[in-house]
């Protein structure tokens, strides 16, 4: 028989098997799930960060009424650094990528958008992840990448468990070689078919989706790589369960093998592979963190005024050709807390020293992809979709630049004693993406 | 039928891949038991130390004022239970730390799993991981050929006709695959004992016993339905394939499903309309209509009638603490709002999981297995509140202390000493007692009952329409 008959002939049994009919069916639809639920996901974090544009638009609004005098300000004296800085609305966001209906990854787990004070920090309890229930979140959603990466092999187990096996059971294994090229050929060849089968399968549930977000304009190379993730990823378990029938005894044989392998990737290798993390690195309780947010904060605080003066030259050496001659501190910052650049150091270098702990802890992850496959293209996806650690991480980094540009505002316009105007106030406003 | 159980297990022991394959399996069991402990304990000494670390900082408080100390506040670190080592539930998703201070009731920060790259789906291997999926696939393994390769070597028919009933042999041929299972779960909590015996308290006893029963009558269900099947079907593969079709619904898509249904048909809000809407209340009052600045007015004039004087630099008392504490009231109020509100919309999320027991008895397994580790939802909450119970003992002892130490309105420089702060007891989680939560998981123990009774009916009623051949 010829490769194409093969494969034709393959077609005609999978359509007179309604068991895998109904489970490729149903997969289709667990699919379809998982996209929607991606999908739902992305619109809900946009609509609620248009909300907040929308509130903080007003917010700069009013800022700037209150230069033509249409809104009351009350004691806010938007000339002064503190007040106009008050009034700019400063909220760090994290947009969801349009790739997210493939996988919403650890999206889950953080916060999405904070607003960004001069006190603030990138790992201020604020940052607290959207309300859910803790018990979803740890049976694991059913989005996408969840029905790829742990769904797709137990279908694969199905669609292929009796390819070969019922030949072996029915006891005509050497009548297929008689009348066909060689048993590995002729399995080869069956395999092909459902190979294209699925493949193509998903690609038609994922076309839908990439149009519906515009990925495949605005980002078609990431769709494709998150596809071209996938084909690898199904190729991976075709080969191996193309061995096992290959060697094995019969459908219920090649089915306990089948299985047993999905429970060794899929479940015990990643189970044992986050218990050794856990153990050679305990959750983090923080309290270098805390210690930096409460007690050295403190100890800033207490610092006479000369010391505060000598410590902020220090760290903003340009400040130095300005120094007004003469005055305290606090008169030349004519301002309340003129600590706010050093609390913000101080819980910057606090931050990096624990981000650093945290990445021991994702080296490890990343030595043991060898024997954790499942967590490799997890969290290769859960990167192509900026849903991953790392995105967050740059999301935090996003945050500290914001406090940054806070703290810097109202130091150097305080110091150089400016009275903000309406277009300084533009500036700002600028600076923090309200305008 | 005991003979028959005999036989079987003889005939289990006979196979020496089995013995192997049980042998390892007992031994993984053993090895991923002791490492959840290990990992338990390791926990739990950070846990500790950190603990210790915030009460020493407080403890180290010279002179302070009081209100000073309600802004330096205090953290909860939320505690390992013994039992999380087999189940640990929503802990690595929910927070670890809970900052306790004046003006404000937070939220849990820092999970575990957001402190790192993604690693496992199913959670790591503790011993609930191999209870719930390796060991319940292997008694389907285990049986789903029992009475298919009878009737495939046409030893069904001459059974029956020696006087055993279909019925008799689907209970025997269960029970004995069913006592395995139980006796891999034996050995399992045996393990979790034996190393913890110094630690183990009668509640504890009780709470392994429950989770004990649930794991029990799982495999009880899954036994008697994969041998069922077995039985119904005429080839192995079609009892095989049913039953690992079943197993995945059950254990992967309906959590995921059912779970996702809760939370749409009782939707928590955002986080930004939960902010919001507290920060509405609090300035405007609960009702709209008593706003901050009105109900400052009342407690002055209250408290100048109270005390019988016309300013406040009268008062022989800090007002200013009074008044914290009168803020403080009110904010509970708001927080026991909104935060009850949520907590009242998990509580309803989860009791439509549970009735997802009807149709899915892994859901009423699951939910046993980690409110009896006291590892679920339901006991984060009941930390949330303990802790939250704590700060408001806390600051209402910082304001009094404020309010009645000897200062008077305004001096924001008065401070208490070292003793004051000493005399302030620890946050101490208290686990709530078996007695007391059972009651919550009940429908979960009746669903997985009522399954294994209605597959036993099934069983006893249909098995004589059996095909023997």
């Amino acid at each position: 028989m010829r490769y194409a008959t093969i494969i034709k002939s393959e077609f005609r049994h999978f359509v007179r098997s309604p068991f895998k009919v109904i489970s490729l069916v149903l997969f289709i639809g667990a699919s379809i799930y998982g996209l929607q639920s991606g999908y739902d996901l992305y619109n809900k974090y946009n609509k609620e960060l248009a909300t907040i544009s929308e509130a903080d638009k007003e917010t700069a609004q009013k800022g700037l009424d209150l230069y033509d005098k249409k809104e009351e300000g009350g004691r806010a004296d938007m000339t002064q650094p503190m007040w106009a800085l008050y009034y700019t609305p400063s909220t760090a966001v994290k947009r969801p990528s349009p790739l997210m209906p493939f996988s919403i990854g650890q999206t889950q787990e953080y916060g999405y958008y904070m607003k960004v004070t001069e006190w603030s920090n990138a790992f201020d309890q604020d940052l607290s992840e959207e309300l859910a229930n803790p018990e979803h979140i740890a049976f694991g959603t059913l989005d996408f990448s969840f029905v790829v990466l742990y769904l797709m092999p137990v279908l694969i187990i199905i669609l292929l468990f009796n390819i070969g096996g019922l030949e072996k059971d029915l006891g005509f294994q050497k009548l297929v070689e008689i009348n066909s090229m060689s048993s590995s050929q002729w399995l080869m060849a069956r395999f092909t078919f459902y190979v294209l089968l699925l493949l193509l399968a998903l690609l038609l549930v994922m076309l839908p989706y990439a149009m519906l977000t515009d990925s495949l304009k605005g980002n078609l190379s990431g769709f494709f790589t998150i596809y071209l993730y996938i084909l690898v990823y199904a190729l991976i378990w075709f080969v191996a369960f193309y061995f096992i029938n290959l060697k094995g005894k019969g459908s219920s044989n090649q089915a306990l093998k089948m299985v047993s392998l999905w429970l060794l990737v899929c479940v015990v290798l990643p189970g044992a592979v986050h218990q050794v993390a856990s153990l050679k690195y305990p959750a983090n309780y923080m309290t270098e963190y805390l210690d930096a947010s409460r007690d050295e904060t403190y100890d800033i605080w207490y610092l006479p005024q000369d010391s505060i003066r000598l410590k902020l030259l220090e760290l903003h050496p340009e400040l130095q050709e300005r120094t007004p001659q003469n005055d305290t501190i606090q008169d030349s910052l004519k301002i309340e807390y003129p600590d706010s650049p050093l609390v913000n150091h101080l819980m910057k270098t606090t931050s990096a020293t624990v981000e650093n702990k945290l990445e021991e802890k994702n080296q490890f992850i990343k030595s043991t992809y060898i024997v954790n496959p499942i967590g490799f293209f997890q969290n290769r996806l859960n990167a192509l979709t900026s849903s991953d650690y790392y995105a967050y991480k740059q999301f935090r980094e996003n945050i500290q630049n914001f406090i940054d540009k806070k703290v810097y505002f109202r130091l150097i316009d305080t110091w150089n004693q400016k009275t903000v105007t309406k277009e300084r106030y533009r500036e700002y406003l600028k600076a923090f993406n309200t305008l | 039928m005991i003979t028959i159980i005999l036989n079987e297990w003889k005939a289990l022991f006979r196979n020496k891949i089995l013995l192997l394959l049980s042998l390892l399996f007992l031994i993984g069991l053993s090895i991923v038991s002791w490492l959840g402990i290990v990992q338990n304990q390791e926990q739990q000494l950070q846990q500790q130390a950190a603990h210790e670390h915030v009460r020493a900082q407080w403890e180290s408080i010279d002179a302070m004022n009081p209100h000073g100390a309600a802004h330096y506040g205090s953290y909860a670190f939320k505690p390992i239970t013994l039992l999380s080592s087999i189940d640990e539930g929503v802990n690595a998703v929910t927070g670890n730390v809970l900052r306790l201070e004046g003006h404000v009731q937070n939220e849990m920060a820092y999970s575990e799993a957001s402190q790192s790259l993604s690693i496992s789906k199913f959670g790591k291997l503790k011993p609930a991981l191999l209870l719930q999926f390796v060991i319940p696939l292997l008694l389907i393994f285990l049986s789903f050929a029992s009475i298919t390769s009878e009737k495939e070597l046409g030893r069904l028919k001459l059974l029956v006709f020696q006087g055993s009933s279909v019925s008799r042999l689907i209970f025997a041929k269960s029970l004995s695959v069913w006592f395995y299972g139980i006796l891999l779960l034996f050995i399992t909590l045996l393990f979790q004992v034996l190393i913890n015996l110094n630690n183990i308290t009668p509640d504890t006893w009780s709470r392994t016993g429950f989770i004990f029963l649930g794991y029990t009558l799982y495999y009880l269900i899954i036994a008697t339905l994969t041998t069922y099947l077995s039985a119904r079907f005429k080839s192995n593969t079609a009892a095989l394939t049913s039953m690992l079709a079943i197993w995945i619904l059950w254990t992967i898509f309906l959590p995921s499903i059912w779970g996702n249904t809760t939370s749409i048909l009782n939707p928590l809000p955002t986080k930004q309309q939960f902010k919001t809407a507290m920060k509405e209340d609090r300035s405007k009052g609960l009702d709209g209509h008593n706003p901050s600045d009105k109900r400052t007015e009342e407690l002055e004039t209250k408290i100048l009638a109270q005390y019988k004087v016309d300013s406040l630099s009268q008062l022989p008392i800090n007002f200013d603490g009074l008044l914290m504490q009168a803020d403080e009231d009110y904010g509970n109020q708001v927080w026991d709002k909104h935060f009850g509100r949520n907590y009242s919309i998990l509580q309803k999320q989860k009791q439509l999981y549970q009735l997802s027991g009807v149709f899915n008895p892994f859901a009423s397994l699951q939910n046993i297995s980690m409110g009896y580790s006291g590892s679920d939802m339901l006991h984060h909450h009941d930390f949330l509140r303990q802790a939250e119970d704590y700060r408001r003992y806390l600051i209402k002892t910082l304001n009094d202390k404020h309010t009645y130490g000897g200062s008077k309105t305004g001096d924001w420089n008065w401070e208490a000493g070292k003793d004051f702060y000493l005399s302030i007891k620890d946050f101490d989680y208290e686990m709530p007692l078996t007695n007391t939560i059972s009651g919550r998981y009940l429908i979960d123990l009746v669903f997985l009952f009522l399954w294994a009774t209605v597959i036993i009916l099934v069983i006893s009623f249909t098995s004589k329409k059996i095909n023997l051949l």
